[in-house]
């Protein structure tokens, strides 16, 4: 059972980055901080689809990380969810189009690594 | 020059709210989650009343809404491959956090991991946040 809520954590948090990152680069860059403005944020972020859509995958991926801390323990959930940092890479090429340069990649992995060596 | 300086310092704020909101929401979590009444012994109404009247929760809730707006901000003018290495400090800081104020040891592969993912974090934030090139 723990490696269905494995497998759904991973998922649906790479599925809700990617899809929120897309909805919000559609958006342009956002300078505007004073409270008029944080609330055009926030509407712009709970009404487009991509965005809404997004933190609904999160807000799964949040649960079935709940439900996978009730069947094992941290120090397994940790670094085995940890492997969305790779999956999020590779997705964020091919959907988001970005150039993942050398730098990039290393700083993924070493950070996927040390979160394994931190949890375990 | 000067615009290119101000958008630089805006991307430090958002990392470090980014960072500091992650690591402070999920600590107030967690001390109100240890509060909370066993699930098993607790009917739903007892349990979803005790859920919105614990403060901790309620702030720790607060802190996870700043770091989603903060985050999702940051992807308008950052590429994902950006983002999420360089506000992975995050868990550094609940690391260290942890040995101050919770006693935790930190065993010798703990140490390791906190320097590889602050390696991590420097070399992408040492890259320009934006890099979705047209010219591949």
């Amino acid at each position: 059972m723990k490696w269905v809520w494995v497998l759904v954590t991973v998922l649906s948090g790479t599925i809700g980055d990617l899809v929120s990152a897309k909805g919000m680069s559609l958006h342009g860059e956002l300078d505007d901080f004073r409270p008029r403005g944080l609330v055009r944020i926030m509407r712009y972020v709970v009404t487009h689809p991509l965005v809404a859509g997004g933190i609904f995958c999160n807000a799964i991926a949040f649960f079935s990380f709940m439900a996978l801390l009730s069947v094992s323990d941290l120090s397994f959930a940790v670094p085995v969810t940890a492997s969305s940092y790779i999956l999020k890479t590779v997705c964020a090429k091919w959907y988001l189009n970005e150039r993942i340069t050398w730098r990039r990649w290393a700083g993924v992995v070493m950070v996927a690594i040390g979160i394994v060596l931190i949890s375990v | 020059m000067q615009a290119e300086r101000k958008s630089e310092l805006k991307n430090r704020i958002f990392i470090a709210i980014v960072v500091l909101t992650n690591a402070a929401g999920n600590v107030l979590l967690a001390v109100g989650m240890k509060q909370m009444p066993d699930f098993d012994n607790t009917s739903v109404m007892g349990y979803t009343a005790s859920l919105f009247t614990n403060l901790w929760i309620f702030f720790g809730i607060a802190l996870l809404v700043v770091w989603m707006v903060a985050q999702l901000s940051m992807f308008t003018w950052a590429d994902l491959t950006y983002v999420l290495p360089v506000t992975a400090g995050g868990y550094v800081l609940t690391a260290i956090l942890g040995k101050f104020f919770l006693g935790e040891t930190v065993s010798i592969a703990r140490w390791l991991g906190i320097a590889l993912i602050s390696f991590g974090v420097v070399l992408v934030s040492e890259t320009p946040p934006h890099e979705t090139g047209d010219d591949q």
